[in-house]
């Protein structure tokens, strides 16, 4: 029998290389969906793992301006900061299993981690193009970091001055009491602009979409990554797919923890099929939110302006994300 | 003051449809600085066409460009009947506008589709695309391709439109009424589409004529100016046409990319209603001047003279200047695109623009690089320019190298 | 705003895309599913140009008129070699024809990974 030391890192392998396939999988479900809005046959869901095999198989180019060990870095670093993550998050609808280890906060922090990588991998590939998108990059992310700071202030608020005792910045506590069970009409109001907020957050964390600035295909030609080939590609497609699970795991984490386990605790909380019922209500719950909060967000808008982007998440996201908390705030008022 | 960085684009970039170099200066996101250079699409045809008879040149004029191919074959077949001296039946006039137009709507549509794809929206690209195939199908019907109809002969047309097919292309203007509807409301309604081109890329009314801007890129800065309207050709004069302004639907001239997609958008009705004029209008009679293509070539072998043809192609004026001289083969022949104009423009719209303008300019005056490339200079900045003589010589250089190479391999 | 409910509807609807057509099957052909039928052209379609060795009186005319020079004059038998590679199916060959010889037909797919393939020469 496997001591309990050995089974929390085996564990954890399997967690991160199903968060991969899930990642891939749903990029491939993305394509496939956005084709089908447009009418379009679209690619098979596998494609995604062709790409990858494609892409590792490929020859890696480093460009002759590039810093070099700079360049090979960034993707390891996007990878490797999206696979923590994971670890961070209630992955499967099960608790997170470096759970006592680090608390929102460093989500919140490990979360600017990959696209600070893809940011410095622009910067360090010497291509016009793609420091322009590195640019963008991080003008994108100093706006989008607010309205989910408000979020995250408003659900921890929420939580723990309901539980005092309770550790406020975990995800355990989430799970235990969701937040959409601690409020009355008006809060739940807010929860959901909270929801949306965090669904336009999505976009803009995932290069995708009306934010994709970025990579803008016709603007700079894959911006950021357009001097990568080969492994780094392919490294930077897995931390893609994994950042893609991570958002959404946080996304249902934070707001929508309710399992079915929880509704029938009663009688069959412990048991295996309690716990593929939660594994199988984690993943409706996340391909709601993939094809609401990514596939049709991407089909339904144009790509906006650096400069409109900003000012849309300063404004309106920061704006409906305040409303969001304001409703909260009076909810426990009442 | 900020350091300005320089930035390219092209000749092979996702934004451009053709190869066309623009090379900008730019600080921050802003351009404060435009130069284009084009010449990478240049095919030497006006130099394979010196070498052709007439009629073999119509078809090779076609091939200039695939979206404008029916309005080449227009202008080089007027251009050599004026030069020629033939006359065209009335009933041949009517079907050559009846191709015209299409053509104009299935350029229009597709150009939509792509100014919808430079900003970020493959939605409104992938719906522009499946609408524009009923017009294509459209096309095969009456011409048996989808692409070079290849309908137009000097003196008149090969393929006729009788009753029988008139049905069809009645559904397809009521396809097309709904599908401007649509469009109009797409362009005109959503915000994020508005947020992309309000305000961007002007030209002015006065820069617009100062530099010669022709077709949709001219009325969207107000000018009231329309080849087939101030020119009139084919069966245009019988019909009446007008130019179409931006100032119909918003009441107002602004010139930004927003105003010249109005016009398109205007146009493809127009171009609808022509098409239905024609076929209520269109008069009995023969097809060509000439039936036997054998007589028709000795004609022209022994005519003398020059002729020139303009016609409002989708992208503005287009021009052709043929001159015949008792030759078997057309002794000068001379094509001049609108892109041509159109393309002075665009550094004057790129004024205070911002990087994620360059393409929605560029795609906004709709460039056609190919009917554009009528000269290409090689050697970059030595500015040597090479003649039909030099690429030929370069020609056989190659050709013998390829030789060598395939001997080798035996 | 207004593509919305376009794109919903396009949803639930079949995709506008024509499959490719396959007419070459694959080495293995329990591996196809479907081989999807080009979709039919109409009446007077422009395709592969049919030489009818037997009716052609060499009078070279469609080798006067070929814009891209794809017709080959044979000069001892007095006939012609089609060049499919070269042709851009204007078909002025077939209008000029004074026998009938040549004639449009239907065919479309050309592709052929054998450039000398008898299926590109007409003769």
């Amino acid at each position: 029998m496997l001591s309990e030391i050995m089974m929390i890192p085996m564990i954890a392998a399997l967690m991160l290389l199903l968060a991969i396939i899930v990642g891939l999988f749903f990029l491939g479900l993305d394509r496939k969906i956005a084709a089908r809005f447009q009418s379009r046959i679209g690619p098979p869901i596998v494609q995604p793992f062709r790409d990858l095999v494609k892409l590792l198989a490929k020859e890696t180019i480093v460009p002759d301006n590039a810093i070099g060990w700079l360049f090979n870095l960034a993707p390891v670093i996007a990878l490797a900061s999206a696979l923590l993550l994971i670890l961070y998050l209630p992955f499967l609808g099960v608790a997170p299993i470096l759970s006592g280890y680090g608390d929102l906060i460093l989500v919140l922090y490990l979360l600017m981690l990959p696209a600070l990588a893809i940011a410095i991998g622009g910067f360090a590939s010497g291509n016009n193009y793609a420091t322009v998108g590195a640019q963008r990059k991080l003008i994108m992310m100093l706006s989008y970091e607010f309205p989910l700071a408000v979020l995250v202030m408003a659900v921890v608020w929420k939580t723990s001055s309901m539980f005092p005792d309770l550790q406020g910045f975990t995800f355990s506590t989430f799970m235990q009491h969701p937040v959409l069970t601690l409020v009355g009409p008006v809060g739940g109001f807010g929860v959901v602009l909270l929801i949306v907020t965090i669904l336009i957050a999505l976009c803009a964390e995932l290069i995708k979409g009306p934010f994709d600035n970025p990579e803008a295909d016709t603007e700079l030609a894959g911006g950021v990554l357009v001097d990568y080939s080969g492994r780094n590609l392919a490294l930077f497609l897995l931390s893609d797919a994994v950042k893609l699970c991570a958002f959404i795991t946080l996304v249902i984490g934070l707001l929508l923890p309710c399992s079915l386990g929880d509704m029938f605790s009663s009688f069959m909380y412990t048991g295996w099929l309690a716990i593929a019922a939660n594994v199988v209500f984690f993943f409706v719950k996340f391909t709601v939110i993939a094809i609401l909060g990514l596939t049709f967000v991407r089909v339904a808008f144009a790509r906006l302006k650096i400069n409109q982007a900003t000012k849309f998440f300063w404004l309106v996201s920061a704006g409906i994300s305040l409303l969001g908390l304001l409703l909260i705030s009076l909810d426990s008022m009442m | 003051m900020h350091d300005a960085y320089k930035m390219f684009l092209g000749p092979v970039h996702p934004a451009l449809e053709e190869p066309i170099f623009f090379d900008f200066k730019i600080v921050g996101e802003k351009v404060i600085a435009t130069n284009l250079k084009p010449g990478n699409a240049h095919r030497g045809i006006e130099a394979l066409g010196m070498k052709r008879n007439p009629i073999q040149v119509l078809y090779l004029s076609e091939r200039i460009c695939g979206i404008c191919s029916v309005s080449h074959a227009s202008t080089f077949s007027r251009a050599v009947e004026a030069a020629a001296g033939i006359e065209v039946p009335e009933r041949a006039d009517y079907i050559r506008t009846i191709f015209c137009e299409l053509e104009r709507l299935h350029s229009h549509i597709l150009w939509a589709g792509l100014l919808a794809h430079e900003i970020g929206f493959h939605s409104v690209l992938h719906y522009g695309m499946k609408v524009r195939e009923d017009v294509m199908d459209l096309l095969e019907y009456l011409s048996g391709n989808r692409v070079n109809y290849g309908v137009y002969v000097i003196g008149g047309v090969r393929r006729d439109i009788p009753k029988e097919k008139h049905e069809k292309i009645r559904q397809s203007i009521k396809y097309y009424n709904a599908a401007f509807e649509k469009f109009k409301d797409v362009f005109l309604n959503d915000k994020t589409i508005r947020m992309r081109t309000e305000g961007v890329g002007v030209l002015t009314k006065n820069d617009a004529l100062k530099l010669c801007a022709v077709g949709p890129t001219a009325r969207g800065s107000g000018l009231n100016k329309d080849t087939r309207q101030d020119w009139s050709y084919l069966a245009y004069g019988d019909i009446g046409v007008k130019a179409q302004l931006p100032s119909q639907v918003t009441g107002k001239i602004n010139g930004d990319v927003l105003d010249r997609t109005i016009v398109r958008l205007l146009e493809i009705k127009q171009s609808a209603e022509i098409i239905e004029r024609c076929i209520d209008q269109m008069p009995k009679g023969s097809l060509v001047s000439e039936p036997k293509a054998a007589v028709i070539l000795s004609r022209l072998k022994n005519a003398e003279g020059e002729g020139i043809a303009r016609t409002e192609a989708p992208r503005g004026e287009l021009h052709h200047y043929v001159r015949l001289a008792k030759k078997e083969v057309v002794d000068t022949w001379k094509a001049k695109a609108p892109t041509y104009n159109n393309l002075m423009a665009v550094p004057v719209m790129m004024k205070d623009a911002q990087i994620a303008d360059i393409p929605v300019i560029i795609c906004s005056i709709d460039p056609c690089i190919a009917c554009l490339d009528r000269v290409s200079i090689i050697e970059g900045n030595s500015g040597k320019s090479m003649n039909k003589y030099d690429l030929h010589e370069l020609c056989l250089r190659k050709s013998e190298m390829f030789g060598k190479i395939e001997r080798g391999h035996q | 705003m207004s593509i919305i409910p376009t794109l919903l509807k396009q949803l639930v609807k079949k995709p506008f895309t024509n499959p490719f057509p396959k007419k070459h099957a694959p080495n293995k052909v329990s591996d196809v599913k479907k081989i999807n039928d080009p979709i039919p052209v109409p009446d007077d379609f422009r395709g592969k140009i049919k030489y009818d060795r037997a009716k052609c009186i060499g009078c070279r005319m469609c080798v006067t008129v070929c814009p891209a020079n794809a017709m080959e004059y044979l000069p001892k038998e007095k006939k012609i070699k089609h060049h499919v590679l070269r042709c851009i199916m204007c078909a002025e060959c077939v209008d000029v024809c004074p026998v009938k010889a040549l004639s449009s037909s239907k065919e479309f797919l050309l592709a052929e990974t054998d450039k000398k393939s008898p299926n590109l020469i007409e003769k």
